[in-house]
């Protein structure tokens, strides 16, 4: 045995005596590189059978049974596909898959735009750069439930929103106290502006480190060669920061699709139904209608749907990240 | 082009600088606007959590507080039960923060710390010896990507319905893992593994190998290396993990509102129990515990700025 120790860039080694017994032969054991490698590996591949993998067994089976929680589970029967039927033939949930995608696609759109825009003004500054980059990434930071509350707040009808627009109202004579988020396409967009004002700051921040990583030769040849400012931009700097766009993307996408909390803190997926993204909607069905079978149907569907999508998104990254690196970034 | 060559040589860079100087505040002016954006809803809840119930909800609103007050942070940290003098509804709802707040700090550290464990040295595993083959990393990303109402539900079955079960079968006692510690510990730790063996990858693969190789060519052995070179050489990255990850444990509401009720309640479960009033919402404490809950958290997020892209964008974007 040796001991060993770094200092800065060197190493000390000194000799300690040899020790016998049966830990350090349990340890010796574990050493041995087949073991070795392989024990965080099991370690972590049972915690995902045992977490994720016979739960999602148990859900396919589940959805197989006709089944209410609030029967006890021995009376359950097994009707094949039934469930999955039901599912396919219920038109709220297709609605509310259609909504997830329409609230995910116009928020990071927005998203991406707008923290384009403001990484690359960042970019151009000199002055307070830290500061404003310190800002703008604090949304991100913040609970999403918390952003809904402070959400709901600045709706409410008697709320700041309202009194930052009432001389607008006043000029077509209105009451100013409008009920926002009870109307359903005003609710949409409540909700949408929620999850964009937190989320621009994650698009904002990839889009930054993208700049960052510009090699400014290339534009200061550009420019040297007397290619215009919107040249520059279209030609130089937007193919280089094609990997970061796509990464923004598909990292965003993902998780917009998901799109529960502001929901919930905002709306609670109504007026009507209008805001129920497909998180709400399986959620409304198994705690609060407990349609155990039915969730679990519609959940796996929802996995198959999503699992082209997950497939996709990954392909994408690494395609993605094989540029990056292959450009030495 | 033309115009410019006429001129003096002196008139252009004049007008020049004065584009330069016009298009500086036309940027600033654009930021400026993007910060107003993001400090207002932050400012108004800061602002409703110093008000006084009848302030709340006021037309003309009042932006600051007329009559500056700390009775709603009085209410959320209380011992106890209420004083009845202190709120109308103090009485009806006990809204104490202490419960949630030591919830939510056991079942976050607890979590963050296992799967920073679990994770450090699978990324170690996959960064040295390629375990799981070449895209294991990948396949791991997948896990974080199954939206979580499908893992809730799937979890919620198994936690009340599959290991009762088995519990009473093979020991004939019924445990279950709803509503418990353990097991929103144990979603959560396998829910931000991905995160930490993706962060921890990036941060081992820059620990150069030839270290590792010349102390196992002086003999040492295998623990000895991991223990005296690899985890000395990426311990700062281990704490930005940490925080990070605890971050996104504490901001987590979906699978803690489903898997947990009414014995374990997190910080964001509880905010979220005085939404649903319909009416006689309590604006100015649910504001005081917004902004018990944002503070620690921004200010970590703010300690670990430089390497949030890291996080977020799962090392696929280097700083």
């Amino acid at each position: 045995m040796v001991e060993i120790t770094t200092r800065g860039a060197d190493l000390v080694v000194r000799d300690t005596p040899k020790r016998g017994g049966v830990l350090p032969r349990l340890a010796a054991w574990l050493a041995q590189e087949r073991v070795f490698r392989l024990i965080p590996f099991i370690l972590v591949e049972g915690m995902f059978i045992l977490v994720i993998f016979i739960p999602f067994l148990l859900t396919v089976y589940i959805s197989l049974l006709r089944w209410r929680a609030n029967r006890p589970f021995e009376t359950a029967s097994f009707t094949g596909l039934d469930n999955y039927y039901s599912v396919i033939g219920n038109d709220q949930f297709w609605l509310a898959v259609g909504r997830s995608f329409y609230f995910g696609g116009v928020a990071v759109a927005l998203e991406l735009l707008i923290g384009f825009v403001l990484a690359m003004l960042v970019s151009q500054t000199t002055r307070f750069k830290r500061l404003y980059t310190t800002v703008f990434l604090v949304p991100m930071m913040i609970v999403p439930v918390v952003v809904g509350y402070n959400f709901s707040m600045i709706y409410v009808d008697s709320g700041p929103l309202n009194q930052l627009l009432a001389p607008l109202f006043s000029l077509f004579g209105m009451d100013p106290r409008v009920r926002w988020l009870s109307h359903p396409v005003a609710a949409q967009w409540g909700i949408i502006l929620a999850d964009v004002w937190q989320w621009t700051s994650l698009t904002f921040l990839i889009f930054l480190s993208g700049f960052s990583a510009l090699p400014p030769q290339l534009v200061n040849a550009a420019r040297v060669m007397g290619a215009s400012p919107w040249q520059i931009f279209w030609r130089v700097q937007f193919p280089l920061l094609k990997p970061a766009i796509v990464i923004a993307v598909v990292i965003r996408s993902m998780e917009a699709l998901k799109l529960f909390d502001p929901v919930v803190l905002l709306t609670f997926g109504g007026p009507g139904t209008s805001t129920q993204t497909v998180a709400y909607f399986l959620w409304e069905q198994v705690w609060v209608f407990n349609k155990f079978s039915f969730g679990a149907a519609a959940s796996i569907l929802l996995l198959l749907i999503f699992g082209v999508l997950i497939y996709a998104g990954i392909y994408l990254l690494v395609r993605q990240r094989a540029i990056v690196e292959g450009r030495g970034a | 082009m033309a115009a410019t060559l006429a001129m003096s040589p002196d008139a252009a860079r004049r007008r020049k600088l004065r584009r330069q100087r016009r298009n500086a505040a036309i940027r600033h002016a654009i930021l400026l606007a993007w910060t107003a954006v993001i400090v207002f809803p932050i400012f108004w809840m800061v602002s409703t959590s110093f008000k006084e119930a009848g302030e709340w909800v006021t037309w003309p609103p009042h932006w600051l507080p007329h009559e500056p007050t700390l009775h709603n942070y009085a209410q959320i940290f209380a011992f106890g039960p209420m004083d009845a003098s202190l709120s109308r509804q103090a009485t009806e709802q006990a809204f104490s923060i202490w419960k949630a707040l030591a919830d939510a700090a056991l079942v976050c550290t607890m979590a963050s710390l296992l799967a920073l464990l679990l994770g450090t040295f699978l990324a170690y595993a996959i960064s040295r010896f390629n375990v799981g083959g070449k895209y294991f990393r990948h396949l791991v990303l997948t896990i974080r990507m199954i939206p979580p109402i499908v893992v809730a539900i799937a979890i919620l079955m198994y936690y009340a319905i599959l290991i009762p079960y088995a519990t009473s079968a093979l020991f004939g006692v019924r445990v279950s893992l709803f509503d418990t510690y353990a097991g929103l510990i144990l979603i959560y730790t396998a829910t931000t593994l991905p995160f930490v063996i993706w962060m921890m990858l990036s941060f081992i693969e820059e620990v150069p190998y030839t270290l590792e190789h010349a102390a196992r060519m002086m003999g040492a052995g295998r623990f000895t290396v991991l223990r005296r070179i690899v985890l000395p050489l990426v311990a700062s990255g281990m704490v930005v993990t940490f925080l990070f990850v605890f971050i996104l444990n504490w901001s987590e509401f979906l699978l803690a509102l489903t898997l947990t009720h009414p014995e374990v309640t997190t910080l964001t479960v509880l905010l979220n129990k005085f939404q649903s009033a319909s009416e006689g919402r309590l604006y100015g404490p649910q504001a005081a515990i917004g902004t018990v809950i944002t503070v620690p958290v921004v200010i970590l997020g703010i300690l670990i700025q430089k390497h949030l892209v890291k996080g977020f964008s799962f090392g696929m974007i280097r700083k």
